[in-house]
């Protein structure tokens, strides 16, 4: 063994493998470790460690706040004046008393929503029957379909999080663990999704409507109801054809099943595909990644701040600093683009007008087929005359010259086939 | 229902801007990280510690500290590991404490569970084996998820010492897990005294 078969130490390697290397360190491990079986059984033996210490799991905590956790974050105001002022009034008006005013609301809401659902049901089975029903009656059926009812716990006057959900329309883990916490719910539960699949899911429909007008304010409907938006509308409109729509849709992924069967009601489905791409492991990627840049940024920045050296040196880590920021940003931003495209379903849908053709035979009357005739023989009488004039003014100077230039001889000649005849 | 994979999609809000927001009176944010970190910090005095119910107040004490000095934090470091650093000093006023009430020579292995696994029982026992800074920082690595940085922050040691410590840990709970393995001829000691002959020979030349 020498130095050329491990330029890099064992500890390297771990780092390497964890992502804690330099970059240029990195790339001589990752060289090094290509080739290198004894280095390969080393690294084997490193994650059999890691693997066999994580069999040692512990259980989820039980218990929620504790009320030393309550009070202190009720008498927690530092900074008071950053409170919005209706929010101020309100504290001021409910003093401490606000988790027993929420409770009180909270008690409230489920009432409410115990007394109005079997309304809500009736209407909803009227909903099922009409689009059972006849096809005309779809449409008002699914205009008068009840809205998705709002999370109960958002009538809650003082449950923050669950507002910043609302801001946010997305769910986290963690904050889906926050939710079991408010609702004692057990974490474990909710720990399970975190191991969940990320799909990108598109779909592209084809319709053909009867009523394109109507199809189109339904379609912008059914797109508000579901909290959707447009990413691009066009109709087109020519002559001689039924007017087409196309139309990218972006809504909640968790909406786009709901999305499609309504708007499926639109019309006659010409072709319909659904696709879901999976990229689960992108992103888990994506986000190692992203992590390990971190690090090395702080680890830059912690550099710069604690060591002091050369300008030249310093240069140079700023130098390394920028670079690693500006893939900080990059992986930042497809991070973002990627969870954007999970969280928002794409819907193509087309609708076609179901274009008919008209044929108009309606006979003329007799008076308007004497005013054509008239008409016509009027035209052809003054196009005759032009043509003439036209002929006469075109030609009439080239005749009038070879008339005078064969007039002479041919009245001699006439006058020599006279004399002839008369002798 | 379809959408169950793709609810958990988030465009996350960071730690240390939640915790900006807390210190501008937000409970919310507050909420929010006690919900992130509630579970992590348990674990991290759960494996330290005997019991849970301690465990537990201890992690309600760490969110409580939080709370007290939320005035005085500056975003010099990450709040994980602003989280972590206040865990261990938590951690370490309990051991005193443990220390100072129990009898001489009576200490008990802290974390001691009469329903753990045989592999756990095992891990534990090679884990005692280590040094105390060793073990922490193998601890802090591989059930807190800490960078190399983190730990060398929380422990006050450069990095690469954390890194060498690490290491060293790592290969002697390999052979404490597989005793029947002889440790003078692995890998690890391989690669290291090739390096080492290698460094000789070219100072050598």
């Amino acid at each position: 063994m020498n130095k050329i078969m491990h330029p890099i130490e064992p500890e390297e390697l771990m780092a390497y493998v964890e992502g804690e290397l330099t970059a240029v360190r990195a790339n001589a491990a990752a060289a090094h470790l290509v080739e290198c079986e004894e280095c390969q059984g080393l690294i084997a033996d490193l994650r059999t460690v890691s693997q066999s210490l994580q069999a040692w799991k512990v259980e989820a905590p039980k218990t929620a706040p504790s009320a030393a956790i309550a009070t202190a974050l009720t008498e927690h105001r530092p900074a008071s004046q950053n409170v919005a002022p209706g929010r101020r009034i309100w504290r001021e008006v409910l003093g401490k008393r606000w988790p027993a005013v929420a409770l009180a609301g909270a008690v409230a809401a489920i009432l409410l929503v115990v007394i109005s659902a079997p309304p809500l049901q009736r209407r909803g089975s009227n909903y099922a029957y009409s689009t059972v029903g006849q096809a005309d009656t779809v449409d008002s059926a699914v205009v008068r379909a009840p809205a998705p009812a709002p999370p109960a716990a958002a009538a809650a006057p003082g449950n923050g999080l669950d507002k910043l959900r609302q801001s946010a329309k997305l769910q986290s883990p963690a904050r889906r663990e926050s939710k079991a916490w408010l609702q004692n719910q057990s974490p474990e539960e909710h720990d399970l999704s975190a191991t969940a699949p990320m799909i990108i899911r598109t779909a592209d429909l084809s319709l053909i409507a009867k009523e394109f007008d109507k199809a189109r304010a339904q379609l912008e409907a059914i797109l508000k109801r579901h909290r959707g938006y447009v990413g691009e509308l066009k109709v087109n409109d020519s002559t001689g054809s039924g007017r087409t729509l196309t139309a990218t849709l972006r809504v909640s992924s968790d909406q786009l099943g709901a999305l499609l069967t309504e708007v499926k009601m639109l019309g006659r489905v010409d072709s319909e595909s659904q696709s879901g791409q999976d990229v689960t492991s992108q992103y888990v990627d994506l986000q190692a990644r992203l992590s390990n840049a971190r690090n090395t940024e702080q680890r830059l920045i912690d550099l710069l701040r604690n060591r002091t050296g050369k300008l030249s040196d310093v240069l140079e880590v700023e130098q390394e600093l920028d670079q690693v920021r500006g893939q900080v940003e990059q992986m930042e931003a497809e991070r973002k683009n990627m969870a954007n495209q999970v969280s928002f379903a794409t819907l193509n849908v087309t609708i076609a007008e179901d274009y008919k053709a008209q044929l108009q035979v309606v006979p003329p009357s007799t008076s308007t087929r004497l005013s054509n005739a008239a008409v016509e023989g009027y035209r052809s009488m003054a196009d005759g005359v032009v043509s003439l004039l036209l002929f006469l003014l075109s030609t009439g100077p080239s005749l009038l010259l070879w008339g005078a230039i064969l007039f002479f001889p041919a009245r001699m000649v006439w006058k020599r086939v006279r004399s002839s005849l008369a002798s | 229902m379809v959408a169950a994979g793709v609810e958990i999609v988030e465009i996350m809000i960071s730690d240390e801007a939640l915790m900006a927001e807390f210190q501008g009176g937000s409970q919310e944010a507050f909420e929010e990280l006690f919900a992130r970190y509630r579970g992590p910090l348990y674990g991290f005095f759960r494996r330290r510690l005997r019991g849970d119910q301690r465990a537990d107040d201890l992690t309600q004490e760490t969110f409580l500290a939080v709370i007290r000095a939320s005035a005085r934090y500056e975003p010099r470091a990450l709040v994980r590991t602003y989280l972590y650093a206040i865990a261990m000093n938590l951690l370490a006023a309990e051991r005193r404490k443990l220390f100072r009430d129990s009898p001489p020579g009576k200490i008990a292995p802290e974390p001691a569970s009469h329903d753990a696994p045989d592999a756990v029982l095992w891990i534990r026992q090679a884990l005692e084996r280590l040094d105390e800074p060793e073990r922490e920082i193998l601890m802090l690595r591989e059930y807190e998820q800490l960078s190399y940085a983190e730990i060398a922050e929380l422990m006050k040691l450069p990095v690469n010492a954390v890194r060498s410590r690490l290491f060293r840990s790592r290969m002697a709970l390999k052979g404490y897990l597989e005793p029947e393995r002889k440790t003078a001829d692995t890998a690890a000691t391989g690669v290291a005294e090739s390096v080492k002959q290698a460094r000789a020979e070219s100072e050598a030349i």
